[in-house]
């Protein structure tokens, strides 16, 4: 294998010693944060309530980044979370119950929105494998048409309410102090994980982002399992819509508006190269809590506003940096 | 608050003895349409042009209702421009309209002040006419720009922040500690809108602004931005106060799912239909104090019957007022007292448009809008 080394190069000794230790970092930064803000802030930023709302934060971002990292691991990229969530967002508000009264499919709506994630998720897919366009800009264009479909959901009527109070206090509710949400999206990245770890679908993701030529050769299904892995990212938006609409208690098409940056700085910061092979959902994990974090601690911190998005930007920039740091000799182009 | 009501009202006088003089002349002029100064159209060669930044903003989805309400009135279809947030796409889908070859009539809430030029130049050339609504560079004015710019309009952004902070307060008793949810930092209507709860709360010294935090006009974003809030004062915030419904229903969501409906009051501006049924209906007890009123639906619809008015020249450009070149109009304070008769028919009384046909400079209060102090 090491003989065939294109663009990808396998896996060297060295890259395998710092796979763990570029782990370490993340955490040490997020770890770094906290104190920092616990020192700017100690009577309001360390404390359980917060964390609740931290976690709170996260949990979108979470499950975005959970399907996000699994197309990144083969090197593509999916830009369409956004337009994805608010399709699947306002399809899951307009068959629940809601001030409407379009329609209520009771827990149906749920898969409903799964469904149209998955459907719009493994249009990108397809497109990208069968007309060979590079899948940056097949996704980009599929966020518009997933706008364009909330926006004619939406239409030119009423904000769509949620009615049902219960399903709409579910994601802030808290279990053991975790919000429900954070709790969801803990399971959908343990179902990450277990894609990534336990199964022929995720071993072949690392082997295609790693060298795509050679995967084919060894008889992955390069392009299916390319299809499979946009299905489960736009999935994993289409959750994220469905969490998003519950928290706001209301349908809106622009319900993702700013996740894509986040979701995609989460990756980055937590360590999967977007040339792909490496990294994964744990990371990403870290990667979004360490922005979450971010976000609320300098709110807390008092940090003005119009100096904010800088601050939070230098902060990106010098994480990306720190956790990159050690690979830094391996960062190839992304596809 | 009271004073500027009372100039309002004086505005609205002054602007009554305009208009008398202007629908006289109007009926002299009426069918001798060739006596305007401006070069104007058959009806059949107009198109009715209006953009907006999205579909899915209630504010945008009410304004493309007026527009398309206009067109019915005056047996001309509508043409709707979506710039989905971008200059370019806006500015381009006037030209590709211009370029079809009818002459535009243009009402436009542009993305940006700085798209203004581009957007007046296509208009020239196209040999159409327009009005402004909301945006317009600083050092700009239709008068100097030509006949084909007849018109700019805006809300005054001052009584709009008051009259949300003026009902808050009053609703905390006079005490307690606000939290602000601006728009963006760098929009003049957001600037103006704070400069007017800063008015307000000078008079009372018991309220405390405890933060600022702009929300980017967004409803999601202005969720989590209270949650970061909310988690930072705690019981310590009595009152939210929001530069628009929108970020309202958004910061609404976020205390209520804190358990702290209770204990806080609310405002916002623009009296978006939710926000209405909140003050009318009250599900979690009398806790929205005010909005202010205007829609998008009077000013889509205003702004498009200038121009058209003046493309068939029963209008004539040159002997429009200041104040009707470069105006602001009428905005009404919405409470829980008043709220129920808003909330009929959208709070459009029905013969508003037709009315409006009479006298599309109706709703006029007065000059320019002055810049925020402080």
């Amino acid at each position: 294998m090491t003989t065939l080394t294109g663009t990808g190069g396998a896996t060297t000794k060295r890259g395998a010693a710092t796979k763990w230790r570029g782990g370490l970092a993340e955490v040490v930064i997020l770890l770094g944060l906290v104190a920092v803000f616990s020192i700017l802030n100690p009577t309001h930023f360390p404390t359980l309530t917060n964390l609740a709302t931290i976690l709170n934060t996260a949990s979108i971002p979470v499950i975005l980044g959970v399907g996000a990292s699994a197309v990144v691991l083969t090197g593509r990229i999916d830009l369409s979370v956004e337009g994805v969530m608010g399709a699947a967002g306002m399809t899951f508000v307009l068959l629940s119950a809601n001030s409407r009264e379009t329609a209520d499919i009771g827990w149906l709506a749920w898969p409903a929105a799964l469904a149209v994630g998955a459907a719009l998720g493994a249009l990108t897919g397809a497109i990208h494998v069968l007309a060979k366009v590079p899948s940056f800009i097949v996704s980009l264009g599929i966020w518009y048409v997933g706008l364009g479909i909330a926006a004619v959901l939406f239409g030119y009527e009423m904000i769509p309410f949620l009615t049902n109070e219960s399903a709409v206090a579910w994601p802030t509710a808290t279990l053991a102090g975790i919000p429900n949400s954070f709790l969801l999206a803990l399971c959908v990245a343990a179902l990450g994980v277990l894609i990534e770890r336990m199964t022929r679908l995720g071993r072949a993701a690392y082997a295609i982002g790693n060298n795509e030529a050679v995967a084919r050769m060894t008889g992955i299904p390069v392009s299916t399992f390319v299809v499979i892995l946009f299905a489960f990212a736009g999935a994993c938006s289409g959750l994220a819509g469905v969490v998003g609409s519950l928290a706001l208690g209301a349908g809106a098409a622009n319900v993702g508006v700013g996740m894509l940056f986040l979701t995609l700085a989460a990756i980055v910061i937590g360590g999967t190269p977007l040339g792909g092979g490496r990294g994964g959902t744990l990371r990403t994990v870290t990667g979004v809590l360490i922005l979450s974090t971010l976000y609320n601690g300098l709110i807390l911190a008092g940090v003005d506003p119009s100096i904010q998005s800088g601050v939070s930007g230098l902060v990106l920039v010098a994480a990306v940096v720190a956790a990159g740091w050690s690979q830094r000799e391996r960062l190839r182009v992304f596809k | 608050m009271n004073s500027t009501l009372k100039s309002g009202v004086g505005a609205k006088l002054r602007h009554g003895a305009m208009t008398l003089a202007a629908l006289s002349a109007f009926t002299l002029g009426g069918a001798a349409q060739a006596e305007v100064s401006q070069p104007t159209y058959d009806k059949s060669d107009i198109v009715l042009v209006t953009t907006v930044i999205n579909a899915t903003n209630p504010y945008m989805a009410s304004w493309i209702e007026g527009s398309k309400a206009l067109g019915e009135k005056l047996g001309l279809p509508v043409e709707i421009v979506q710039s989905n947030g971008s200059s370019q796409t806006q500015i381009a889908g006037i030209q590709a309209l211009a370029a079809k070859g009818k002459k535009i009539v243009l009402v436009t809430n542009p993305l940006a002040a700085s798209d203004v030029p581009a957007i007046a130049n296509t208009v020239k050339q196209n040999g159409g006419y327009m009005v402004v609504w909301w945006n317009m560079p600083p050092n700009m004015e239709p008068s100097q720009v030509g006949d084909h710019f007849v018109a700019f309009g805006t809300y005054n952004g001052v009584t709009a922040g008051e009259c949300g902070a003026k009902a808050l307060v009053e609703k905390m008793g006079g005490k307690g500690g606000i939290i602000a949810l601006p728009g963006v930092l760098d929009s003049t209507v957001s600037q103006e809108r704070v400069a007017g709860l800063k008015n307000v709360i000078k008079d009372y010294p018991e309220i405390t602004l405890l933060d600022e935090q702009p929300a980017n006009w967004d409803q999601a974003i202005a969720l989590k931005t209270t949650q970061q809030l909310v988690a930072k004062y705690g019981d310590q915030i009595d009152g939210v106060w929001t530069a628009d419904d929108g970020m309202m229903l958004g910061a609404y969501e976020a205390i209520k799912k804190a358990g702290m409906i209770d204990e806080v009051k609310f405002s916002g501006e623009g009296a978006y239909p939710p926000v209405v049924d909140l003050m009318v209906n009250q599900p979690d007890g009398d806790v929205v104090a005010g909005s202010s009123f205007h829609r998008g639906y009077k000013a889509a619809a205003t702004g498009l019957l200038i121009a058209y008015k003046a493309a068939v020249g029963e209008l004539d450009v040159a002997k429009l007022s200041e104040e009707q070149r470069h105006g602001q109009y009428a905005i009404d304070c919405v409470t829980p007292s008043n709220a129920a008769t808003f909330q009929e028919n959208g709070g459009i009384d029905p013969t508003w448009l037709d009315r409006l046909v009479e006298d599309p400079f109706m709703d006029l209060v007065g000059g320019p809008v002055a810049a925020p102090q402080g």
